[in-house]
């Protein structure tokens, strides 16, 4: 009877780690099962406001090899595809859209962490409209022979969204044909 | 191996753990008063970064992903961390006792500093591969290390001058923390 | 109630979380760019240390020594996961500021320095008040803060999208720094010695 009065007395440390264990898992995947949907739920939406911004008749789109593809009911507006740029302070995640094969349909910085005031300007439609229209090949700064104005001060983060765009526009469209 | 590159002397120089992310705070204004310690202390927390990245990715890709509960990654990677850093404090214990009790309080703390749990959210955050997680952790811990050592430094020194009243210790060590940070953001256009 | 509005007031001044224990202080520099942010992250350090400090006085004296620090970091990571899935699912744009430094209020020293220290000894009651002055303290260094480093580096308030006021010439030429990480440790270091010169807080 002492015996195992002992081993519980001995246990009980294990004993009690693994009860709030289990408790803590268990509220865990309680709190995950109820924020799972609206989490997803809510990255779709910013999705598809980004999307609709860029493509103002959108009424669809289709997501596929991470390619977006732009539907306004049956007609194909376009694509779309996330760039990523390496910026002065880190990524810099652009939303590039595309009207048809060559041409641009604009760009939109979608997040930074560029240097405020400065390399923050990259988000200002002064630089972003710049990509509007553009044929892929003329994506480049003015300095390399491009339709592309740098920030002034800004010239990391401003050749980082270009050099992003216009390679990954490239990868894409590489891509693209090669489905077809 | 170029990316490599850059994930690691973005670590050290341009967006250093301390003066540009913040993170690894609590040593740097406790320990920093003796060179020797806070190269110890720097050379400590790298290890233990390096290695809880090691196995953190390992946790999240072959078990976290696969099962479907990336949410418990929080609870898990502390106690990975906590559990490491008992294992080397053990280990340090029993093979070198002088550098244990230099350490004193400050290797079980290890476990609560940010820079470690810092860089493995870091590595799922941005979703690194192995080796890049490594090398972050790598550069991560180096500029930690940099910045701890020329605070050391610098308040060695600090110690001999003839500082106010009211700013002396922890105001003061602010100002050359942030004096520091202005500089190193001339490295900026390294990469 | 004498000991709870003691315990209470405490954590204002004499043990500021911030300004005189030093303690989380990595968010409080990275949070601090603005007051919505410190508010979002005074929210979720409520939270977690109210939850925590009275569940470990609830446990403190079933809780063996050995496993001690194992279960309270348990405890504080599980609450900090719920508060991060939570504030993912329906506070997103805080989410998304407070960034890697909501995960990390695992590791902020004044949680599990509050747990260790306090609510191991102290009767809930007694927890509860400790937690809410701690918190009122750092809300309080936090604003200070932010409110210094948003005003002179962006030149004007916003409070959740609500513009309160702009300085004229500062709007246009805002005082980069402040807003810059440097900026932060300078603001700190100043409040600091601010704090020590007019005997608000001790000097060392």
């Amino acid at each position: 009877m002492a015996a195992k009065k002992s081993t519980l007395k001995n246990a009980f440390p294990i004993i009690l780690l693994t009860i709030v264990v289990t408790v803590c898992v268990s509220l865990l995947t309680y709190v995950d099962r109820l924020t799972r949907e609206r989490i997803s739920a809510q990255e779709d939406e910013a999705v598809k406001t980004l999307l609709s911004e860029m493509f103002p008749e959108m009424s669809r789109y289709e997501f596929k090899d991470e390619i977006y593809t732009i539907y306004s009911d049956g007609d194909r507006l376009g694509y779309a595809f996330l760039a990523i740029g390496k910026g002065y302070g880190g990524d810099i995640n652009i939303l590039v859209g595309l009207s048809d094969e060559t041409t641009v349909k604009g760009i939109t910085i979608v997040s930074q962490t560029e240097t405020p005031g400065l390399g923050t300007r990259i988000a200002e439609p002064s630089f972003t409209d710049q990509f509007a229209g553009l044929d892929i090949s003329e994506v480049a700064l003015s300095r390399d022979g491009g339709r592309i104005d740098a920030i002034t001060s800004s010239t990391i983060s401003s050749s980082a969204v270009v050099e992003a765009v216009s390679k990954t526009a490239m990868e894409k469209i590489k891509q693209l044909k090669g489905n077809e | 191996m170029s990316e490599l590159v850059a994930i690691f002397l973005g670590m050290v120089l341009i967006n250093n753990f301390i003066l540009v992310r913040f993170l690894g705070l609590c040593p740097f204004f406790g320990v920093s008063k003796q060179l020797g310690s806070a190269i110890s202390m720097g050379v400590a927390v790298t290890f233990v970064m390096a290695i809880a990245s090691l196995a953190t990715w390992l946790i999240r890709n072959y078990i976290l992903i696969p099962l479907d509960i990336e949410y418990m990654h929080i609870v898990i990677f502390i106690l990975v961390i906590a559990t490491l850093v008992q294992i080397i404090e053990l280990f340090i214990k029993k093979t070198n006792l002088g550098l244990y009790f230099s350490f004193g309080i400050y290797l079980p703390l290890i476990t609560t500093n940010c820079a470690v749990l810092g860089i493995t959210l870091i590595n799922a955050t941005q979703d690194y591969s192995l080796s890049s997680s490594i090398v972050a952790a790598l550069g991560g811990g180096l500029g930690f290390t940099l910045v701890l050592a020329i605070m050391s430094g610098i308040r060695e020194k600090l110690e001999l001058a003839n500082t106010p009243k009211s700013m002396k210790g922890l105001p003061i060590a602010f100002i050359i923390a942030a004096l520091l940070g202005l500089a190193f953001v001339g490295f900026s256009g390294i990469i | 109630m004498g000991k709870f509005a003691k315990e209470f007031a405490k954590g204002l001044i004499l043990s500021n979380p911030v300004f005189v224990l030093a303690l989380g202080l990595c968010p409080t520099l990275a949070i601090s760019t603005s007051i919505d942010n410190a508010l979002g992250m005074t929210l979720a350090v409520l939270i977690v240390l109210l939850g925590s400090n009275i569940i470990i006085a609830a446990i403190r004296n079933y809780v063996p020594n050995i496993t001690r620090i194992p279960i309270f970091i348990v405890i504080i990571a599980t609450l900090v996961t719920v508060v991060n899935l939570i504030f993912h699912a329906y506070l997103p744009a805080t989410y998304e500021a407070l960034g890697i430094f909501l995960p990390l209020v695992v590791v902020n020293c004044i949680i599990l320095g509050r747990a260790e220290a306090f609510a191991s000894k102290n009767p809930v009651i007694h927890s509860i008040a400790d937690a809410l002055g701690i918190t009122v303290g750092f809300m309080l260094a936090l604003l200070m803060i932010s409110f210094i480093r948003q005003v002179l580096g962006t030149g004007g308030l916003s409070v959740f999208g609500h513009d309160l006021f702009s300085l004229p010439v500062l709007r246009d030429h805002p005082i980069a720094i402040f807003i810059l990480p440097y900026g932060a440790f300078l603001v700190i270091g100043l409040l600091m010695g601010l704090f020590r010169r007019t005997g608000v807080m001790k000097s060392e």
